[in-house]
């Protein structure tokens, strides 16, 4: 694997603020890479440390195998498309796009190819002689990409491109983007905090969190094999409950029941076990379920969400989880009030130590 | 019931606006108004009305010492404009785009002190300043002192515009490969283009009226035209101050409006549905 930015022990601190923290990561030559987080959890510090607009306090940068930690922005082969897009409004469609090839003095004859071709590329041709304020914003977002795709960048970034949009155009720009990545072959590394726009995107997701890269993986991975507790919460939803390890492979949980969990944590650890609310089933308190972790409870609540139907269960043990049921035909409704069954497969419920 | 009463205490209120609007205009711009209609008064005295005539116009076009002071005036205020505009705007660019220096927060501060401060202490100021350092009083003193009034003037509209300006532009210029002096020269600078000019103009406005700071550090033979004027009707009133007044109102009007439609950045085209 070629790596296309190297990320070695990158700290930045703002006075006595750590804005990223000891960050180690390798990105791949034509990987989509996305940094995912809450806001203020160093993303986009770490962007425009790559970027170089910011400068890391310690640490090294490598792009293509070249340390670039204390080079100037204009001395790197990374473009960005800003989140406010931060197109020039002086200039037109066209001369904003050709703003980069200008400063590299490319011959005018070539600059001017290039420049059609990228427009073309984002689908903006006749927009050429606009002025950013006569555009839409999914048009001044396009500009914004074809800016600093014409100029040929090793490595694309982009700060939460798809932020300003609104969501059927986001959605739209989502698919458009990947298609664009994979036209071009370009390295991409994508900052948001948008957690879907990660998951469908991304050949593989940083998660971090106050300045700590807290898991690297494919959107799978992170989804199903969460790292920590954070990871588990922050994508998707999640339900918790806090138990011990009793045997291996075996939670407590609430001194009411022992279930089978994935985990490979030493007896007498305390865990939180983690489990998805579409991984857990419903039946008859009378049903007998095999092969599956079987607890007992108590219908408090249903939520109708069209697609789905959600219900809160109060276990034996005086946890409440969520569960989530497809809204189809075949199967039962439940009323608050009744007494159920729930049922997981052990391999869908992890024991996290963290 | 209650809807007619209150429409007509509104209609009432709307006409006592309309009317108290009248009166102030009518305070601002009678007076101005006399001085211009009695500059073509045929008269020597103002009290007078003596037909219409471009007398006292031809006799200012005349006036060698009036028309020196002109000269100066033009002068005075050309080079200090020139000068404080650019000093301004790198203090602009100084306070706004470079977060962390020692004694910015000083700086500041000392830089709207002139435009607080009374005309006549600054004058004062600089005339002892003149005397101590035993630098005599000319063209130049003049000069200097509106450079040093004027700077925090450009500054302040300078720095306003640059406030409102997106400092992701800059970044995005030095992502597109442009170093510092290209990212300033083609990003920033026409970006604050109308500020500066909009300062400018204040500068060279604020200069041509100068009074007091002028009088107090002028030099013999480098009287500007305010102080000229100022002097003239210590001795005697004709309608030639009129016809002076006329021409100095004019020459700021037009620059007031210059500067006004300059910072007001008239978007050419702007689709006003683009959001």
């Amino acid at each position: 694997m070629t790596v296309a930015v190297g990320l070695h022990a990158v700290t930045k601190r703002f006075g006595d603020v750590v804005a990223v923290d000891a960050v180690d990561l390798e990105i791949a030559d034509g990987e989509f890479f996305s940094l995912l987080g809450p806001s203020g959890c160093g993303k986009t510090t770490t962007l425009r440390m790559i970027a170089g607009l910011e400068f890391p306090t310690e640490g090294s940068i490598r792009i293509f195998d070249e340390e670039v930690a204390l080079a100037p922005p204009n001395k790197r082969p990374v473009n960005t498309v800003f989140q406010s897009y931060a197109l020039f409004p002086h200039m037109t469609v066209a001369e904003n796009v050709g703003f980069g090839l200008a400063m590299r003095k490319v011959p005018d004859a070539e600059l001017r190819r290039r420049v059609g071709e990228a427009i073309e590329l984002v689908r903006l041709g006749g927009m050429e002689n606009r002025r950013p304020t006569q555009l839409s914003g999914g048009q001044q977002q396009r500009v914004a990409l074809a800016r600093a795709l014409v100029n040929r960048p090793k490595v694309l970034l982009l700060d939460e491109p798809l932020g300003a949009l609104d969501l059927k155009l986001r959605q739209a720009m989502q698919v458009e983007l990947k298609d664009i990545q994979r036209e071009v072959g370009i390295t991409f590394v994508y900052v948001t905090h948008d957690q879907e726009e990660a998951l469908t995107m991304s050949d593989r997701i940083g998660v971090m969190d106050a300045g700590r890269l807290l898991q690297v993986g494919t959107a799978e991975d992170i989804y199903e094999r969460p790292a920590n507790r954070f990871v588990a919460d922050f994508i998707g939803e999640t339900n918790f409950l806090d138990g011990v390890i009793v045997a291996e492979g075996h939670v407590e949980i609430g001194a009411a029941h022992t279930v089978r969990a994935r985990t490979g944590a030493p007896v007498g650890t305390a865990v939180t076990l983690m489990l998805r609310p579409e991984k857990i089933q419903l039946h008859h308190p009378d049903e007998v379920v095999d092969g599956r972790n079987r607890l007992e409870g108590t219908v408090r609540h249903r939520l109708y969400f069209g697609d789905s139907l959600y219900y809160e269960i109060e276990l034996k043990s005086g946890d409440t989880i969520d569960v989530r049921v497809e809204n189809v035909p075949s199967l039962p409704r439940w009323d608050p009030g009744q007494r159920v069954a729930v049922s997981f497969h052990h391999d869908a419920a992890d024991a996290l130590t963290e | 019931m209650n809807v007619p009463t209150h429409a007509a205490a509104s209609r009432n209120a709307d006409r006592a606006l309309s009317v108290h609007g009248v009166v102030v205009f009518l305070f601002l711009y009678v007076p101005i108004l006399l001085l211009v209609v009695f500059s073509f008064s045929d008269a020597s005295n103002l009290s007078v009305w003596g037909g219409w005539s471009l007398r006292w116009y031809r006799k200012m076009f005349t006036n060698d010492p009036l028309l020196r002071s002109m000269r100066n005036s033009v002068v005075v205020a050309l080079v200090s404009t020139g000068i404080s505009t650019v000093l301004g705007t790198a203090a602009a660019l100084a306070l706004e785009r470079y977060r962390r220096w020692l004694g910015k927060r000083t700086f500041d501060a000392l830089l709207y002190l002139p435009v607080i401060i009374p005309d006549v202490t600054m004058g004062v100021m600089l005339l002892m300043w003149f005397t101590t350092i035993n630098w005599s009083l000319s063209l130049t003193t003049i000069i200097l002192s509106h450079i040093a009034f004027n700077i925090s003037f450009v500054a302040i509209v300078v720095r306003a515009r640059l406030a409102n300006l997106d400092p992701s532009l800059e970044e995005a210029a030095a992502d597109l490969y442009a170093d510092r002096w290209q990212a300033f020269r083609r990003v920033t600078l026409p970006l604050i283009m109308p500020g500066i000019v909009g300062g400018a103009l204040l500068a060279l406005t604020l200069s041509l009226d100068d009074v007091v700071i002028t009088s107090l550090v002028q030099g013999p033979g480098s009287t500007t035209l305010p102080v000229f004027v100022f002097g003239l009707i210590k001795r005697q009133v004709t309608p030639e101050i009129n016809a002076v007044s006329t021409v100095m109102l004019l020459a700021s009007m037009v620059l007031v409006f210059g500067s006004l439609a300059f910072q007001r950045e008239p978007r050419a085209g702007a689709n006003p549905e683009a959001p």
